[in-house]
C-alpha cells in the first residue's frame, strides 16, 4: 500500500487511538448530516484523520496528519481564499515542525518541535490567531469537525509523542512549557469568546479556549509523570480526556448550529439576530444545550473536565517548590478568570442570539432547521447527555488509556456525582413546586411593566424599537475596556495576530524587497556581490588557517 | 637569496604597483599605458622565470604575453579610445582614495590568506603567490570600482595578468593552461569590442549607467 518503500503502512489500534477514533465518529456523522455527505474532499479530510490516529510509524502519522491538513484547506478555500492562505501557511510551519521532529532522537528537541508543530495546529498560544480566522470560514460541517476534530488529532499527536513514544526521556519542564502554553491559550481564547459578534469567530475562539484547557491537564499530567507521581498524572489525563471528549462532542453541535442560523437568516453576526427562540425553538434548545457545555455550567457536559482540571492543579500547586506553588496559584486564577468569560460568552451566545426580540426581519422571519442538520445536532447532544450526567462512567471507560500513557496509575472515581445532584435539584424543585402551588399567590396583580431591558419606546414604533436591545458588543463592552484593554494588543487585536504573525508578515516583506533589489541589482553591484563573497571567503579561509 | 628569486620578486612587485597605480588613475589612456607596463614586465618575468627554471614553455608564455598583452591590445585600447574620442572621459564610480584604501585592504587579506596556507612549501613562491592573488583581487576591484565598460576591461585583464603571473612563478605549471588563459582573454576581448561598438551605436556612450537606467524602466 501506500507508506515508505519496502516498509509499507503500518496501522495498529491501540487504547488511545480507540478513544479518539470514537469520538471522531458522531461528529462525522453529524457533520455528513449537516450536508458534507457529498463532498468526496470531505470525506478524505475524514480519512486522513483516521489514518493519523491509527498510523503505527511514523511516516503512516505524518501522511495521515497531512492528508488531513491539505483536504482541510481545499475546504477552507471553499469558504474564502484569505483565511485559506493562513491556514495554508501554518500547515505547513505545522509540517515543517513536525517532519523533522518525528525522525529526531528522543530529547527536548523532538518534544519542542512537536509541540510546536501540534500547538500550531491545535491553535495554543502563541500560534493560535489563525483559528479564529480559518475555522469559520468552511462550511458549517467542515467548521465543526476542524473544531472537533482536527484539533483533537493534533492533540492526539502530542499525547502520543509526549507520552509514549518520547515518555522516557520526559523532563518535568515540558509539562510546564505546555501548561504555559494552555493557560495562555484559555485566557485569550476565553476573551476573545467574549468579545467576538461573529457567531463562528465566537465559536472558534471558545475552540483555542478548551485547545489551552486540554493542554493545561496534560502538561499538569506530563510534569507529573516527570516527577514520577502517578496519581496526579492519572488526574491530570482525566482532565484532559474528558475535556476531549465534551469538547467533541458540544462543540460540533454549536458550530452546526451556527451554521443553520446562518442558513435561516443570512447573517450569523450577533448583532443582527435575535428572538431565535420563537423562529427556530429546536435548534435554539439544542444550541442552549451546547452553550450549557461551552460554558462548563453544573449539569452540562463541560462541567466535569473542568471540576477535575481545578482539582488537578490544586494538586499540582502542592507539588515542586514555592515557583510551583505560586505558579499553580496563578493558573487556578487564570483558570477561574476564563470560566467566568466563558460563562459570560454563553450567555451573550444564547441572550442576544436567542432570546430578547429579532434585531432583523431575516432574524423574525427565520423557520426552524433543516432536518439533516438538526438530526445530527440531536446526535450530538443525545450523547451530551450521558457525558454530562454520567462523567464517572466515561472515566472508567477511559481507564486502559490512561494505563497505557502512564504506566502503574491507578485512576481515581470521580467524587462529583451529577446524577445525584440532579435528583436532588429535582426534589427541589418539584418541593418550591409544591410551596409555590399549595402557598403561593392566586389571580393576577398588576406591576409596573419593566419593558424586558427596552428603552422607551418611541412614537413611531409604539411596541419598542428592537434595535435598542442591548447589542453583542455594548454585553461585551464593560468586558472590553476593564479585561481587553490590557490583554489585547493595542486596537483590539489579537496579541498572536500583532505580536506574532504581523512580525513575520514584516520580516518577508523585507527579505522580499531585499530579494528584488538583488534581482534588480546592476551589473557593477553584481560584480561587486561576486566579489565581496570571493573575499568574505578568503577572509574565512585566511583567518581559519591564521587561527 | 639569490638572483633568481630576488629578480623575480623585484618583477612581481612591480606588477602589483601597476595594478594598485591602475586604482588611482582617472583616465582611460594612463590606465591602458599602466596596464601595458604590467604586461611587459609580466613577459619579462616569464622570460626570466623560463631562464632561470630551464624551461622552453615559459619562453613561449614570455612571448605571446609580449605580442598579445603587451603590443595587440594597449594598442586596440587605444584605438577605442581615440575612435570613441574618450581621452578626457572621467569615470569613478567611488572616490579614488576609498578605492584605494579597499585595495590596501585586498593586498593585506591576500597575505593573510596565502602565507599561513602553506607554511612549508618554499617561502619565496608562496610570496610570489600573495602578489599574484593581490593583483586578480585589485583587477577585480577596478571592474568595480570603474562606470565605464573600457575601464571595466582592462579590470578583467589586469586580474588575468594576475593568474599568468601565479601560474609562470610555480615550477611545473603546465604550458597549456596559459595558453588556454590566454586564448580565453583574446576571445573576451574580441566579444566585448564587440559589444562596445554595439553600445556605441545604440547609446552613444560607454558609460553603463544609462543602459542601468534603460533596464530599470523596461521592467
Amino acid at each position: 500500500m501506500v507508506g515508505l518503500p519496502g516498509q509499507g503502512m503500518h496501522l495498529r489500534l491501540d487504547a488511545l487511538s480507540a478513544l479518539f477514533l470514537i469520538i471522531l465518529l458522531p461528529q462525522t456523522i453529524a457533520a455528513a448530516l449537516s450536508g458534507m455527505r457529498g463532498s468526496l474532499t470531505f470525506w478524505v479530510f475524514v480519512a486522513g484523520m483516521v489514518v493519523a490516529l491509527l498510523g503505527a510509524d511514523a511516516f503512516t502519522l505524518i501522511f495521515g496528519f497531512e492528508l488531513m491538513s491539505a483536504a482541510s484547506w481545499l475546504l477552507v478555500l471553499r469558504g474564502d481564499a484569505k483565511p485559506a492562505s493562513l491556514y495554508a501557511g501554518i500547515a505547513v510551519f505545522s509540517a515543517a515542525c513536525l517532519i523533522p521532529a518525528l525522525f529526531l532522537p528522543a530529547g527536548a528537541l523532538a518534544f519542542m518541535l512537536i509541540l510546536l508543530g501540534t500547538g500550531a495546529k491545535a491553535g495554543l498560544a502563541p500560534l493560535h490567531s489563525w483559528l479564529p480566522r480559518a475555522h469559520p470560514a468552511p462550511p458549517a460541517g467542515v467548521s465543526a469537525l476542524m473544531s472537533g476534530g482536527m484539533i483533537k488529532v493534533a492533540l492526539y499527536v502530542l499525547i502520543r509523542y509526549g507520552f509514549i513514544v518520547l515518555g522516557a526521556k520526559a523532563a518535568p519542564w515540558w509539562g510546564m512549557v505546555l501548561i504555559v502554553a494552555g493557560a495562555a491559550s484559555v485566557l485569550i481564547g476565553s476573551l476573545r469568546a467574549m468579545l467576538e459578534t461573529e457567531l463562528k469567530t465566537l465559536l472558534a475562539c471558545s475552540t483555542v479556549e478548551h485547545a489551552g484547557l486540554i493542554a493545561v491537564g496534560l502538561g499538569v499530567a506530563l510534569r507529573a509523570k516527570a516527577m514520577g507521581d502517578p496519581a496526579l498524572a492519572a488526574l491530570g489525563l482525566q482532565a484532559a480526556l474528558l475535556c476531549v471528549v465534551a469538547h467533541a462532542l458540544f462543540k460540533p453541535l454549536l458550530f452546526i448550529g451556527a451554521g443553520e442560523v446562518k442558513h435561516a437568516t443570512g447573517t450569523s453576526g450577533l448583532n443582527w439576530l435575535g428572538g431565535l427562540l420563537r423562529g427556530m425553538p429546536r435548534l435554539s434548545g439544542l444550541m442552549l444545550l451546547g452553550a450549557v457545555g461551552m460554558a462548563a455550567l453544573p449539569l452540562g457536559p463541560g462541567f466535569a473536565p473542568e471540576f477535575l482540571l481545578l482539582h488537578a492543579v490544586i494538586a499540582a500547586a502542592a507539588t515542586g517548590g514555592i515557583l510551583a506553588h505560586l505558579a499553580f496559584t496563578a493558573l487556578l486564577a487564570v483558570l477561574g478568570v476564563s470560566a467566568a468569560l466563558a460563562l459570560g460568552a454563553a450567555v451573550r451566545l444564547v441572550g442576544i442570539g436567542f432570546l430578547g426580540r429579532p434585531r432583523t426581519l431575516q432574524a423574525a422571519a427565520a423557520e426552524d432547521a433543516r432536518p439533516g442538520p438538526l438530526a445530527g445536532m440531536a446526535l450530538l447532544a443525545g450523547l451530551c447527555v450521558p457525558v454530562a450526567l454520567w462523567p464517572g462512567l466515561v472515566l472508567w471507560g477511559m481507564n486502559p488509556v490512561i494505563r497505557l500513557l502512564v504506566p502503574g496509575a491507578s485512576p481515581a472515581p470521580l467524587a462529583y456525582a451529577p446524577l445525584i445532584l440532579v435528583l436532588l435539584g429535582g426534589l427541589v424543585a418539584l418541593a418550591a413546586g409544591f410551596v409555590l402551588h399549595r402557598f403561593g399567590v392566586r389571580g393576577t396583580r398588576e406591576v409596573p411593566a419593566w419593558m424586558g431591558g427596552f428603552g422607551r419606546p418611541p412614537a413611531w414604533l409604539p411596541f419598542g424599537d428592537p434595535m435598542t436591545q442591548p447589542s453583542a458588543s455594548g454585553f461585551a463592552a464593560p468586558v472590553a475596556r476593564a479585561i481587553g484593554a490590557g490583554l489585547l494588543a493595542p486596537g483590539g487585536m489579537d496579541p498572536g495576530q500583532a505580536w506574532v504573525l504581523a512580525p513575520l508578515q514584516r520580516l518577508y516583506l523585507r527579505i522580499v524587497r531585499l530579494a528584488e533589489r538583488i534581482r534588480r541589482a546592476t551589473i557593477r553591484e553584481r560584480l561587486a556581490f561576486v566579489f565581496m563573497g570571493l573575499v568574505l571567503a578568503l577572509l574565512v579561509l585566511g583567518l581559519g588557517e591564521g587561527g | 637569496m639569490n638572483l633568481t628569486f630576488s629578480l623575480a620578486h623585484l618583477m612581481g612587485g612591480i606588477i602589483l604597483l601597476c595594478a594598485f597605480s591602475m586604482l588611482s588613475q582617472r583616465r582611460l589612456a594612463a590606465m591602458i599605458t599602466l596596464y601595458q607596463m604590467q604586461a611587459l614586465l609580466l613577459s619579462a618575468a616569464a622570460f626570466w622565470q623560463g631562464y632561470a627554471q630551464g624551461e622552453v614553455s615559459l619562453y613561449l608564455t614570455g612571448l605571446i604575453t609580449l605580442g598579445i598583452k603587451g603590443l595587440a591590445l594597449p594598442f586596440a585600447l587605444r584605438q577605442i579610445v581615440l575612435r570613441f574620442n574618450m581621452i578626457r572621459a572621467v569615470e569613478t564610480a567611488m572616490p579614488l582614495i576609498l578605492s584605494m584604501i579597499l585595495g590596501l585592504a585586498l593586498i593585506g587579506i591576500a597575505v593573510l590568506v596565502v602565507l599561513p596556507i602553506a607554511p612549508g612549501a618554499i617561502s619565496l613562491t608562496r610570496e610570489d603567490l600573495a602578489m599574484s592573488l593581490s593583483v586578480v583581487l585589485l583587477g577585480l576591484l577596478v571592474m568595480i570600482v570603474r562606470r565605464s565598460a573600457l575601464a571595466q576591461i582592462i579590470g578583467f585583464l589586469c586580474t588575468e595578468n594576475g593568474l599568468v603571473l601565479a601560474a609562470i612563478g610555480m615550477p611545473g605549471m603546465p604550458f597549456v593552461a596559459e595558453f588556454s588563459v590566454a586564448l580565453l582573454v583574446l576571445l573576451a576581448f574580441l566579444v566585448v569590442g564587440v559589444f562596445l561598438f554595439r553600445i556605441r551605436e545604440h547609446f552613444d556612450t560607454l558609460d553603463l549607467t544609462g543602459i542601468e537606467e534603460i533596464e530599470r524602466r523596461g521592467r
